[in-house]
Protein backbone atom coordinates (compact mmCIF):
# COMPACT_ATOMS: atom_id res chain seq x y z
CA UNK A 1 0.00 0.00 0.00
CA UNK A 2 2.76 2.41 0.86
CA UNK A 3 4.85 4.28 -1.65
CA UNK A 4 7.79 2.16 -0.54
CA UNK A 5 6.12 -1.17 -1.35
CA UNK A 6 5.06 0.19 -4.73
CA UNK A 7 8.55 1.43 -5.54
CA UNK A 8 10.05 -1.88 -6.83
CA UNK A 9 7.23 -2.29 -9.36
CA UNK A 10 7.61 1.30 -10.50
CA UNK A 11 11.37 0.85 -10.78
CA UNK A 12 10.87 -2.35 -12.76
CA UNK A 13 8.53 -0.56 -15.16
CA UNK A 14 10.99 2.30 -15.44
CA UNK A 15 13.86 -0.07 -16.15
CA UNK A 16 11.80 -1.85 -18.79
CA UNK A 17 11.02 1.50 -20.38
CA UNK A 18 14.68 2.49 -20.28
CA UNK A 19 15.60 -0.63 -22.22
CA UNK A 20 12.78 -0.25 -24.70
CA UNK A 21 11.04 -3.38 -23.34
CA UNK A 22 7.72 -1.64 -22.79
CA UNK A 23 7.04 -1.98 -26.50
CA UNK A 24 7.09 -5.79 -26.21
CA UNK A 25 3.55 -6.74 -25.23
CA UNK A 26 2.50 -10.39 -25.03
CA UNK A 27 -0.96 -9.28 -26.21
CA UNK A 28 0.58 -8.44 -29.58
CA UNK A 29 0.99 -12.10 -30.54
CA UNK A 30 -1.28 -13.17 -33.39
CA UNK A 31 -2.06 -16.50 -31.73
CA UNK A 32 -3.17 -17.53 -28.24
CA UNK A 33 -2.49 -20.79 -26.44
CA UNK A 34 -5.61 -21.91 -24.56
CA UNK A 35 -5.69 -25.22 -22.64
CA UNK A 36 -2.66 -26.41 -24.63
CA UNK A 37 -4.20 -25.59 -28.02
CA UNK A 38 -2.95 -22.76 -30.20
CA UNK A 39 -5.81 -20.58 -31.45
CA UNK A 40 -5.26 -18.36 -34.53
CA UNK A 41 -6.54 -15.23 -32.73
CA UNK A 42 -4.93 -12.57 -30.52
CA UNK A 43 -5.53 -12.82 -26.75
CA UNK A 44 -8.01 -9.91 -26.72
CA UNK A 45 -10.15 -11.60 -29.38
CA UNK A 46 -10.14 -14.92 -27.50
CA UNK A 47 -11.32 -13.08 -24.36
CA UNK A 48 -14.04 -11.42 -26.44
CA UNK A 49 -15.23 -14.85 -27.68
CA UNK A 50 -15.29 -16.01 -24.06
CA UNK A 51 -17.38 -12.99 -23.04
CA UNK A 52 -19.81 -13.68 -25.90
CA UNK A 53 -20.19 -17.36 -24.92
CA UNK A 54 -20.74 -16.41 -21.26
CA UNK A 55 -23.40 -13.83 -22.24
CA UNK A 56 -25.28 -16.40 -24.34
CA UNK A 57 -25.02 -18.85 -21.41
CA UNK A 58 -26.46 -16.21 -19.07
CA UNK A 59 -29.47 -15.60 -21.31
CA UNK A 60 -30.06 -19.37 -21.69
CA UNK A 61 -29.81 -19.95 -17.92
CA UNK A 62 -32.24 -17.07 -17.28
CA UNK A 63 -34.72 -18.47 -19.79
CA UNK A 64 -34.39 -22.21 -19.00
CA UNK A 65 -33.72 -22.51 -15.27
CA UNK A 66 -36.31 -21.65 -12.66
CA UNK A 67 -36.19 -21.34 -8.89
CA UNK A 68 -33.33 -20.50 -6.59
CA UNK A 69 -30.51 -22.24 -8.51
CA UNK A 70 -30.75 -19.59 -11.25
CA UNK A 71 -29.51 -16.72 -9.05
CA UNK A 72 -26.13 -18.15 -7.95
CA UNK A 73 -25.38 -19.41 -11.48
CA UNK A 74 -26.14 -16.01 -13.02
CA UNK A 75 -24.12 -14.17 -10.38
CA UNK A 76 -21.17 -16.53 -10.94
CA UNK A 77 -21.32 -16.03 -14.72
CA UNK A 78 -21.46 -12.22 -14.28
CA UNK A 79 -18.49 -12.37 -11.88
CA UNK A 80 -16.43 -14.36 -14.41
CA UNK A 81 -17.28 -11.86 -17.17
CA UNK A 82 -16.34 -8.89 -14.98
CA UNK A 83 -13.10 -10.64 -13.99
CA UNK A 84 -12.15 -11.27 -17.64
CA UNK A 85 -12.68 -7.60 -18.57
CA UNK A 86 -10.80 -6.27 -15.53
CA UNK A 87 -7.94 -8.78 -15.69
CA UNK A 88 -7.24 -8.74 -19.43
CA UNK A 89 -8.79 -5.59 -20.92
CA UNK A 90 -7.96 -3.30 -17.97
CA UNK A 91 -4.52 -4.94 -17.74
CA UNK A 92 -4.59 -5.85 -14.06
CA UNK A 93 -2.82 -9.03 -15.17
CA UNK A 94 0.33 -7.05 -15.96
CA UNK A 95 -0.08 -3.68 -14.23
CA UNK A 96 0.88 -2.69 -10.68
CA UNK A 97 -0.90 -4.41 -7.79
CA UNK A 98 -1.64 -0.93 -6.42
CA UNK A 99 -4.26 -0.54 -9.16
CA UNK A 100 -5.97 -3.75 -8.06
CA UNK A 101 -6.02 -2.55 -4.45
CA UNK A 102 -7.54 0.77 -5.56
CA UNK A 103 -10.41 -1.23 -7.07
CA UNK A 104 -10.81 -3.99 -4.50
CA UNK A 105 -10.85 -1.81 -1.39
CA UNK A 106 -13.99 0.20 -2.25
CA UNK A 107 -15.57 -2.95 -3.71
CA UNK A 108 -15.06 -4.73 -0.39
CA UNK A 109 -16.47 -1.77 1.59
CA UNK A 110 -19.47 -1.55 -0.76
CA UNK A 111 -20.18 -5.30 -0.50
CA UNK A 112 -19.98 -5.34 3.31
CA UNK A 113 -22.22 -2.25 3.56
CA UNK A 114 -24.70 -3.80 1.15
CA UNK A 115 -24.83 -7.04 3.12
CA UNK A 116 -25.59 -5.11 6.31
CA UNK A 117 -28.46 -3.33 4.56
CA UNK A 118 -29.80 -6.52 2.97
CA UNK A 119 -29.86 -8.56 6.18
CA UNK A 120 -31.81 -5.83 8.00
CA UNK A 121 -35.45 -7.01 8.24
CA UNK A 122 -37.90 -4.97 6.12
CA UNK A 123 -39.61 -2.20 8.05
CA UNK A 124 -36.81 -1.74 10.56
CA UNK A 125 -35.05 1.05 8.66
CA UNK B 1 -12.26 5.25 -43.36
CA UNK B 2 -9.71 5.76 -46.17
CA UNK B 3 -10.02 9.56 -45.85
CA UNK B 4 -8.50 9.59 -42.36
CA UNK B 5 -5.61 12.04 -42.35
CA UNK B 6 -2.94 11.41 -39.78
CA UNK B 7 -0.61 14.32 -39.19
CA UNK B 8 3.05 13.98 -38.47
CA UNK B 9 3.69 12.91 -34.88
CA UNK B 10 3.54 15.75 -32.37
CA UNK B 11 4.36 13.44 -29.51
CA UNK B 12 7.19 15.02 -27.53
CA UNK B 13 10.55 13.33 -27.72
CA UNK B 14 11.12 11.37 -24.53
CA UNK B 15 14.46 12.24 -23.03
CA UNK B 16 14.03 10.24 -19.83
CA UNK B 17 12.14 6.95 -20.33
CA UNK B 18 12.13 6.26 -16.59
CA UNK B 19 10.42 9.56 -15.92
CA UNK B 20 7.94 8.84 -18.72
CA UNK B 21 7.10 5.38 -17.29
CA UNK B 22 6.58 6.92 -13.85
CA UNK B 23 4.35 9.64 -15.30
CA UNK B 24 2.27 7.03 -17.16
CA UNK B 25 1.80 4.96 -14.01
CA UNK B 26 0.70 8.08 -12.10
CA UNK B 27 -1.89 8.88 -14.79
CA UNK B 28 -3.27 5.35 -14.67
CA UNK B 29 -3.30 5.26 -10.88
CA UNK B 30 -5.27 8.54 -10.82
CA UNK B 31 -7.80 6.94 -13.17
CA UNK B 32 -8.09 3.87 -10.92
CA UNK B 33 -8.75 6.13 -7.92
CA UNK B 34 -11.50 7.89 -9.86
CA UNK B 35 -12.99 4.51 -10.78
CA UNK B 36 -12.87 3.54 -7.09
CA UNK B 37 -15.20 6.47 -6.32
CA UNK B 38 -17.47 5.30 -9.13
CA UNK B 39 -17.63 1.83 -7.55
CA UNK B 40 -19.21 3.38 -4.43
CA UNK B 41 -21.67 5.45 -6.51
CA UNK B 42 -22.90 2.46 -8.51
CA UNK B 43 -22.94 0.29 -5.37
CA UNK B 44 -25.57 2.65 -3.91
CA UNK B 45 -27.79 2.19 -6.99
CA UNK B 46 -27.25 -1.56 -7.07
CA UNK B 47 -27.88 -1.88 -3.31
CA UNK B 48 -31.09 0.12 -3.66
CA UNK B 49 -32.28 -2.15 -6.44
CA UNK B 50 -31.31 -5.34 -4.56
CA UNK B 51 -33.27 -4.16 -1.54
CA UNK B 52 -36.34 -3.48 -3.68
CA UNK B 53 -35.92 -6.87 -5.40
CA UNK B 54 -36.00 -8.63 -2.01
CA UNK B 55 -38.90 -6.68 -0.57
CA UNK B 56 -41.10 -6.36 -3.67
CA UNK B 57 -40.63 -9.60 -5.68
CA UNK B 58 -44.11 -9.36 -7.24
CA UNK B 59 -43.49 -5.91 -8.72
CA UNK B 60 -40.14 -7.08 -10.15
CA UNK B 61 -41.76 -10.22 -11.58
CA UNK B 62 -44.46 -8.13 -13.29
CA UNK B 63 -41.87 -5.73 -14.64
CA UNK B 64 -39.73 -8.60 -15.99
CA UNK B 65 -42.73 -9.84 -17.99
CA UNK B 66 -42.87 -6.43 -19.65
CA UNK B 67 -39.11 -5.89 -20.00
CA UNK B 68 -38.11 -8.87 -22.15
CA UNK B 69 -34.43 -9.63 -22.71
CA UNK B 70 -34.16 -9.66 -26.52
CA UNK B 71 -33.34 -5.98 -27.04
CA UNK B 72 -31.16 -5.65 -23.97
CA UNK B 73 -29.19 -8.80 -24.89
CA UNK B 74 -28.32 -7.22 -28.26
CA UNK B 75 -27.37 -4.03 -26.42
CA UNK B 76 -25.17 -5.97 -23.98
CA UNK B 77 -23.41 -7.70 -26.85
CA UNK B 78 -22.77 -4.32 -28.50
CA UNK B 79 -21.18 -2.90 -25.35
CA UNK B 80 -18.97 -6.00 -24.98
CA UNK B 81 -17.96 -5.64 -28.64
CA UNK B 82 -17.14 -1.96 -28.07
CA UNK B 83 -14.81 -3.00 -25.21
CA UNK B 84 -13.05 -5.41 -27.55
CA UNK B 85 -12.74 -2.64 -30.20
CA UNK B 86 -11.27 -0.32 -27.56
CA UNK B 87 -8.58 -2.77 -26.48
CA UNK B 88 -7.75 -3.59 -30.12
CA UNK B 89 -7.33 0.15 -30.73
CA UNK B 90 -4.84 0.31 -27.86
CA UNK B 91 -3.04 -2.70 -29.34
CA UNK B 92 -2.71 -0.87 -32.67
CA UNK B 93 -1.19 2.29 -31.16
CA UNK B 94 1.22 0.15 -29.16
CA UNK B 95 2.34 -1.17 -32.55
CA UNK B 96 2.63 2.41 -33.90
CA UNK B 97 -0.37 1.98 -36.21
CA UNK B 98 -2.27 5.26 -35.75
CA UNK B 99 -4.75 4.58 -38.57
CA UNK B 100 -5.59 1.18 -37.11
CA UNK B 101 -6.18 2.78 -33.71
CA UNK B 102 -8.49 5.39 -35.24
CA UNK B 103 -10.54 2.70 -37.00
CA UNK B 104 -10.99 0.63 -33.84
CA UNK B 105 -11.81 3.68 -31.71
CA UNK B 106 -14.30 4.83 -34.37
CA UNK B 107 -16.04 1.45 -34.02
CA UNK B 108 -16.01 1.87 -30.22
CA UNK B 109 -17.71 5.28 -30.45
CA UNK B 110 -20.25 3.98 -32.99
CA UNK B 111 -21.19 0.99 -30.82
CA UNK B 112 -21.48 3.22 -27.74
CA UNK B 113 -23.82 5.55 -29.65
CA UNK B 114 -25.92 2.57 -30.81
CA UNK B 115 -26.11 1.33 -27.22
CA UNK B 116 -27.54 4.65 -26.02
CA UNK B 117 -29.94 4.75 -28.99
CA UNK B 118 -31.32 1.30 -28.21
CA UNK B 119 -31.61 2.21 -24.54
CA UNK B 120 -33.79 5.16 -25.56
CA UNK B 121 -35.97 2.80 -27.65
CA UNK B 122 -36.32 0.53 -24.61
CA UNK B 123 -37.25 3.45 -22.33
CA UNK B 124 -40.01 4.45 -24.77
CA UNK B 125 -41.42 0.91 -24.79
CA UNK B 126 -41.35 0.73 -21.00
CA UNK B 127 -43.06 4.11 -20.57
CA UNK B 128 -45.85 2.86 -22.87
CA UNK B 129 -46.21 -0.17 -20.60
CA UNK B 130 -46.65 2.17 -17.63
CA UNK B 131 -43.23 1.75 -16.02
CA UNK B 132 -42.47 5.36 -15.18
CA UNK B 133 -39.99 7.19 -12.99
CA UNK B 134 -42.71 8.67 -10.82
CA UNK B 135 -44.42 6.06 -8.63
CA UNK B 136 -47.72 8.03 -8.70
CA UNK B 137 -48.06 7.76 -12.49
CA UNK B 138 -46.69 4.20 -12.73
CA UNK B 139 -49.06 1.26 -13.26
CA UNK B 140 -49.85 -0.19 -9.82
CA UNK B 141 -48.54 -3.68 -10.63
CA UNK B 142 -45.01 -2.29 -11.07
CA UNK B 143 -44.96 -0.36 -7.79
CA UNK B 144 -41.74 1.59 -7.38
CA UNK B 145 -39.83 -0.47 -9.95
CA UNK B 146 -39.53 2.49 -12.36
CA UNK B 147 -37.31 4.58 -10.11
CA UNK B 148 -35.13 1.57 -9.18
CA UNK B 149 -34.77 0.67 -12.86
CA UNK B 150 -34.31 4.06 -14.51
CA UNK B 151 -31.91 5.53 -11.93
CA UNK B 152 -29.02 3.03 -12.39
CA UNK B 153 -29.55 2.42 -16.12
CA UNK B 154 -29.83 6.15 -16.92
CA UNK B 155 -26.79 6.96 -14.77
CA UNK B 156 -24.90 4.26 -16.66
CA UNK B 157 -26.19 5.61 -19.98
CA UNK B 158 -24.81 9.06 -19.10
CA UNK B 159 -21.43 7.40 -18.53
CA UNK B 160 -21.63 5.84 -22.00
CA UNK B 161 -22.43 9.26 -23.56
CA UNK B 162 -19.45 10.82 -21.74
CA UNK B 163 -17.33 7.86 -22.92
CA UNK B 164 -18.35 8.39 -26.56
CA UNK B 165 -17.44 12.11 -26.36
CA UNK B 166 -14.13 11.21 -24.69
CA UNK B 167 -13.47 8.60 -27.39
CA UNK B 168 -13.98 11.20 -30.12
CA UNK B 169 -11.56 13.56 -28.34
CA UNK B 170 -8.96 10.77 -28.10
CA UNK B 171 -9.45 10.11 -31.82
CA UNK B 172 -8.89 13.80 -32.59
CA UNK B 173 -5.67 13.76 -30.59
CA UNK B 174 -4.67 10.56 -32.40
CA UNK B 175 -5.33 12.13 -35.82
CA UNK B 176 -3.15 15.07 -34.79
CA UNK B 177 -0.32 12.64 -34.19
CA UNK B 178 -0.20 13.02 -30.42
CA UNK B 179 0.03 9.26 -29.78
CA UNK B 180 2.70 6.74 -30.69
CA UNK B 181 4.01 3.36 -29.53
CA UNK B 182 6.02 5.20 -26.86
CA UNK B 183 3.28 7.58 -25.80
CA UNK B 184 -0.23 6.18 -25.49
CA UNK B 185 -1.28 6.85 -21.88
CA UNK B 186 -4.19 9.01 -23.10
CA UNK B 187 -5.60 6.03 -25.00
CA UNK B 188 -4.99 3.61 -22.14
CA UNK B 189 -6.58 5.91 -19.55
CA UNK B 190 -9.70 6.30 -21.68
CA UNK B 191 -9.72 2.52 -22.12
CA UNK B 192 -9.83 2.01 -18.34
CA UNK B 193 -12.91 4.23 -18.14
CA UNK B 194 -14.64 2.52 -21.05
CA UNK B 195 -14.00 -1.00 -19.74
CA UNK B 196 -15.23 0.03 -16.29
CA UNK B 197 -18.50 1.22 -17.86
CA UNK B 198 -18.69 -2.20 -19.53
CA UNK B 199 -18.12 -4.01 -16.21
CA UNK B 200 -20.90 -1.97 -14.56
CA UNK B 201 -23.26 -2.98 -17.36
CA UNK B 202 -22.32 -6.66 -16.93
CA UNK B 203 -23.53 -6.38 -13.31
CA UNK B 204 -26.65 -4.31 -14.12
CA UNK B 205 -27.67 -6.64 -16.97
CA UNK B 206 -27.53 -9.69 -14.71
CA UNK B 207 -29.10 -8.06 -11.67
CA UNK B 208 -31.91 -6.05 -13.28
CA UNK B 209 -32.82 -8.04 -16.37
CA UNK B 210 -31.94 -11.67 -15.66
CA UNK B 211 -32.43 -12.27 -11.93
Amino acid sequence: MSEQSHAPEMAEAANAAAHGEHAAHPEHAETTVLFGRELPYPLYTVVFFGLGILTISEVLVAEVFGGGIRVPILLALAAVKAYLVIYYYMHLKTDSRMFAIALLLPLFVALVSMMFVLITPPGSY
Amino acid sequence: MSEITVHESKAPVIHDPQEEARRNDNHKFAMWLYLASEVILFAVFIGGYALFRLNEPEAVHNAHDGLGIGLVSINTFMLLTSSWCMVMGLREIQRDNVRGMLRWLGATAALGTLFVGLQWVEYRELSHLGITLDIASSVEAYGGFGMRFYAPTFFHGVHVVIGVIWCLLVMRRGARGEFSSKRYTGVETFGLYWHFVDVVWIILFTLIYLI
